[in-house]
Protein backbone atom coordinates (compact mmCIF):
# COMPACT_ATOMS: atom_id res chain seq x y z
CA UNK A 1 0.00 0.00 0.00
CA UNK A 2 2.64 2.32 0.88
CA UNK A 3 4.45 1.23 -2.02
CA UNK A 4 3.69 4.70 -3.95
CA UNK A 5 4.68 7.05 -1.26
CA UNK A 6 7.92 5.27 -0.97
CA UNK A 7 8.68 5.05 -4.68
CA UNK A 8 7.73 9.15 -4.97
CA UNK A 9 10.62 9.30 -1.84
CA UNK A 10 12.97 7.92 -4.16
CA UNK A 11 12.36 9.37 -6.61
CA UNK A 12 12.73 12.44 -4.89
CA UNK A 13 16.03 11.83 -3.50
CA UNK A 14 17.73 11.44 -7.13
CA UNK A 15 17.60 15.14 -7.49
CA UNK A 16 21.55 15.47 -6.48
CA UNK A 17 20.56 19.26 -4.25
CA UNK A 18 18.15 17.08 -2.00
CA UNK A 19 19.89 14.69 0.68
CA UNK A 20 16.91 14.30 2.60
CA UNK A 21 12.93 14.09 2.62
CA UNK A 22 10.69 13.34 5.51
CA UNK A 23 7.07 12.68 5.58
CA UNK A 24 4.88 13.18 8.59
CA UNK A 25 1.54 12.86 9.65
CA UNK A 26 -0.41 15.96 11.43
CA UNK A 27 1.15 14.50 15.14
CA UNK A 28 4.30 14.07 13.62
CA UNK A 29 4.15 10.93 13.12
CA UNK A 30 7.17 9.84 10.53
CA UNK A 31 4.81 8.30 7.36
CA UNK A 32 8.40 7.80 5.06
CA UNK A 33 12.05 9.35 5.27
CA UNK A 34 15.28 9.15 3.29
CA UNK A 35 18.68 10.78 3.89
CA UNK A 36 19.75 13.23 6.24
CA UNK A 37 16.42 13.73 7.74
CA UNK A 38 15.16 10.59 9.85
CA UNK A 39 12.29 9.40 12.63
CA UNK A 40 13.58 11.68 15.42
CA UNK A 41 13.15 14.87 13.07
CA UNK A 42 9.02 14.04 12.82
CA UNK A 43 7.82 15.92 15.79
CA UNK A 44 9.96 18.90 15.48
CA UNK A 45 8.85 19.25 11.86
CA UNK A 46 5.18 19.25 11.78
CA UNK A 47 5.18 21.08 14.97
CA UNK A 48 7.22 23.68 13.07
CA UNK A 49 5.05 23.84 10.07
CA UNK A 50 1.76 23.72 12.56
CA UNK A 51 2.81 27.11 14.40
CA UNK A 52 3.30 28.51 10.99
CA UNK A 53 -0.31 28.08 10.27
CA UNK A 54 -1.56 29.89 13.13
CA UNK A 55 0.73 33.09 11.73
CA UNK A 56 -2.25 33.34 9.40
CA UNK A 57 -6.00 33.29 9.46
CA UNK A 58 -6.35 32.06 6.27
CA UNK A 59 -7.03 28.60 6.50
CA UNK A 60 -6.34 27.44 3.14
CA UNK A 61 -2.85 29.35 3.06
CA UNK A 62 0.28 26.80 3.77
CA UNK A 63 3.24 28.52 4.61
CA UNK A 64 6.63 27.06 3.93
CA UNK A 65 9.05 27.22 6.45
CA UNK A 66 12.74 27.54 5.89
CA UNK A 67 15.61 26.40 8.28
CA UNK A 68 18.76 27.97 6.27
CA UNK A 69 22.10 27.05 7.72
CA UNK A 70 25.85 27.03 6.68
CA UNK A 71 24.86 23.12 5.61
CA UNK A 72 21.85 23.99 3.29
CA UNK A 73 18.12 24.86 3.17
CA UNK A 74 15.66 22.54 5.05
CA UNK A 75 12.19 23.67 4.03
CA UNK A 76 8.58 22.46 5.42
CA UNK A 77 5.54 22.82 4.13
CA UNK A 78 2.15 21.03 4.93
CA UNK A 79 -0.59 19.55 2.24
CA UNK A 80 -3.44 18.59 3.66
CA UNK A 81 -3.12 15.91 6.45
CA UNK A 82 0.56 15.74 5.58
CA UNK A 83 4.01 17.38 6.76
CA UNK A 84 6.71 17.04 4.10
CA UNK A 85 10.37 18.17 4.58
CA UNK A 86 12.90 18.37 2.22
CA UNK A 87 16.58 19.31 3.37
CA UNK A 88 18.07 20.92 0.05
CA UNK A 89 21.94 21.92 -0.34
CA UNK A 90 22.37 25.45 -1.44
CA UNK A 91 23.10 25.13 -5.96
CA UNK B 1 -43.09 36.65 86.75
CA UNK B 2 -44.56 40.02 88.68
CA UNK B 3 -42.35 42.05 90.43
CA UNK B 4 -39.85 40.72 92.54
CA UNK B 5 -40.85 38.52 95.65
CA UNK B 6 -44.09 38.49 94.99
CA UNK B 7 -46.57 35.09 93.93
CA UNK B 8 -47.69 37.31 91.48
CA UNK B 9 -48.66 34.93 88.18
CA UNK B 10 -50.38 37.55 86.88
CA UNK B 11 -47.79 38.85 84.06
CA UNK B 12 -50.30 41.37 82.42
CA UNK B 13 -48.84 44.40 81.61
CA UNK B 14 -45.45 43.89 83.05
CA UNK B 15 -44.36 42.13 79.83
CA UNK B 16 -46.13 44.32 77.21
CA UNK B 17 -43.51 45.91 75.46
CA UNK B 18 -42.93 49.48 75.40
CA UNK B 19 -42.84 50.66 71.67
CA UNK B 20 -45.09 48.26 69.89
CA UNK B 21 -43.84 46.12 66.92
CA UNK B 22 -45.11 47.51 63.51
CA UNK B 23 -45.47 44.27 61.87
CA UNK B 24 -47.79 42.33 64.60
CA UNK B 25 -50.11 45.29 64.63
CA UNK B 26 -52.52 44.82 62.38
CA UNK B 27 -54.79 47.72 63.02
CA UNK B 28 -52.11 50.67 61.56
CA UNK B 29 -52.65 50.53 57.54
CA UNK B 30 -49.99 53.07 56.26
CA UNK B 31 -47.70 52.56 58.94
CA UNK B 32 -47.31 49.22 58.46
CA UNK B 33 -46.29 49.81 55.23
CA UNK B 34 -43.67 52.46 56.04
CA UNK B 35 -42.91 50.04 59.19
CA UNK B 36 -41.37 47.47 56.98
CA UNK B 37 -38.60 49.84 54.53
CA UNK B 38 -37.46 51.15 58.20
CA UNK B 39 -36.83 47.20 59.34
CA UNK B 40 -35.43 46.57 55.68
CA UNK B 41 -33.12 49.47 55.94
CA UNK B 42 -31.96 48.09 59.63
CA UNK B 43 -31.76 44.72 57.97
CA UNK B 44 -29.19 46.42 55.56
CA UNK B 45 -27.22 48.17 57.91
CA UNK B 46 -26.86 44.75 59.90
CA UNK B 47 -25.64 43.15 57.10
CA UNK B 48 -23.09 46.25 55.77
CA UNK B 49 -21.90 46.33 59.62
CA UNK B 50 -21.22 42.46 59.76
CA UNK B 51 -19.24 42.94 56.47
CA UNK B 52 -17.22 45.66 57.92
CA UNK B 53 -17.00 43.71 61.30
CA UNK B 54 -15.36 41.15 59.58
CA UNK B 55 -12.84 42.61 56.61
CA UNK B 56 -11.76 44.71 59.46
CA UNK B 57 -11.32 41.56 61.05
CA UNK B 58 -8.63 40.16 58.91
CA UNK B 59 -7.14 42.95 57.42
CA UNK B 60 -3.59 43.45 58.51
CA UNK B 61 -2.20 47.55 58.59
CA UNK B 62 0.64 47.27 57.44
CA UNK B 63 1.91 50.67 58.57
CA UNK B 64 1.14 50.26 62.08
CA UNK B 65 3.88 47.65 62.22
CA UNK B 66 7.31 48.77 63.92
CA UNK B 67 10.11 48.40 61.54
CA UNK B 68 13.34 46.55 63.09
CA UNK B 69 16.22 49.28 62.30
CA UNK B 70 18.60 47.28 60.59
CA UNK B 71 22.14 48.42 60.70
CA UNK B 72 23.68 49.00 57.76
CA UNK B 73 27.07 47.43 58.91
CA UNK B 74 24.39 44.07 59.67
CA UNK B 75 22.10 44.68 56.20
CA UNK B 76 25.87 44.55 54.34
CA UNK B 77 26.79 41.46 56.44
CA UNK B 78 23.14 39.84 55.12
CA UNK B 79 23.73 40.85 51.44
CA UNK B 80 26.93 39.38 51.07
CA UNK B 81 25.80 36.09 52.98
CA UNK B 82 22.62 35.40 50.69
CA UNK B 83 24.78 36.65 47.87
CA UNK B 84 27.58 33.66 48.05
CA UNK B 85 24.42 31.81 48.93
CA UNK B 86 22.83 32.11 45.45
CA UNK B 87 26.08 31.91 44.12
CA UNK B 88 26.60 28.36 45.34
CA UNK B 89 23.02 26.96 44.28
CA UNK B 90 23.99 28.55 40.69
CA UNK B 91 26.78 26.69 40.40
CA UNK B 92 24.81 23.23 41.38
CA UNK B 93 22.06 24.08 39.11
CA UNK B 94 24.35 25.06 35.84
CA UNK B 95 26.39 21.43 36.16
CA UNK B 96 23.07 19.71 36.49
CA UNK B 97 21.34 21.23 33.39
CA UNK B 98 23.55 21.37 30.37
CA UNK B 99 22.72 23.74 27.84
CA UNK B 100 20.37 21.98 24.86
CA UNK B 101 20.54 24.59 22.92
CA UNK B 102 22.96 23.49 19.48
CA UNK B 103 25.33 25.97 18.01
CA UNK B 104 23.75 25.82 14.61
CA UNK B 105 26.77 27.74 12.86
CA UNK B 106 30.18 29.36 13.57
CA UNK B 107 29.80 31.87 10.78
CA UNK B 108 25.88 33.67 11.28
CA UNK B 109 26.81 36.16 8.60
CA UNK B 110 27.59 34.01 6.07
CA UNK B 111 24.28 32.14 6.36
CA UNK B 112 22.40 35.59 6.74
CA UNK B 113 24.04 37.03 3.87
CA UNK B 114 24.05 33.64 1.39
CA UNK B 115 20.66 33.77 -1.38
CA UNK B 116 17.60 33.64 -0.44
CA UNK B 117 15.39 30.23 -1.10
CA UNK B 118 14.67 30.59 -4.54
CA UNK B 119 10.98 30.32 -6.07
CA UNK B 120 11.41 27.43 -7.82
CA UNK B 121 12.65 25.53 -4.64
CA UNK B 122 9.31 26.40 -3.12
CA UNK B 123 7.31 25.75 -6.11
CA UNK B 124 9.55 22.10 -6.26
CA UNK B 125 8.59 21.13 -2.53
CA UNK B 126 4.85 21.69 -3.06
CA UNK B 127 4.88 19.81 -5.92
CA UNK B 128 6.35 17.10 -3.90
CA UNK B 129 4.16 17.71 -0.91
CA UNK B 130 1.00 16.96 -3.24
CA UNK B 131 2.56 14.26 -4.89
CA UNK B 132 3.18 12.36 -1.21
CA UNK B 133 0.10 13.62 -0.41
CA UNK B 134 -1.79 11.74 -3.27
CA UNK B 135 0.40 8.96 -2.79
CA UNK B 136 -0.65 8.35 1.06
CA UNK B 137 -4.15 8.86 0.23
CA UNK B 138 -3.79 5.75 -1.87
CA UNK B 139 -3.19 3.38 1.56
CA UNK B 140 -6.26 2.54 2.26
CA UNK B 141 -8.02 -0.56 3.75
CA UNK B 142 -9.08 -3.19 1.09
CA UNK B 143 -11.77 -5.43 2.74
CA UNK B 144 -11.69 -9.19 0.94
CA UNK B 145 -13.16 -11.43 3.23
CA UNK B 146 -15.80 -11.21 5.90
CA UNK B 147 -14.23 -10.19 9.62
CA UNK B 148 -17.05 -12.85 11.22
CA UNK B 149 -16.59 -15.92 9.78
CA UNK B 150 -19.12 -19.23 11.00
CA UNK B 151 -17.69 -22.22 12.30
CA UNK B 152 -19.51 -25.46 11.36
CA UNK B 153 -18.85 -27.74 14.75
Amino acid sequence: MEGALEQHLDDTMKNPAIVGVLCTDAQGHNLGCRGSLSDEHGGVVSVLARQAASLTKDPTDSPTVCLESDSGNILVRTHGTITLAVHKMAS
Amino acid sequence: MGCCFTTDINQGDSVKPLIPDPSLDPTSGSEQNTGTLPSNHTDEEDQQKSILRRAALSIIDVSAVVSQGLEQREYMDRARQYSTKLEVLNRTLSQKNPVFLPSLTSQPHQVLAADLVTYSDLQQLSKIAAYAYSAISQIKVDAKEDVVVQFSI
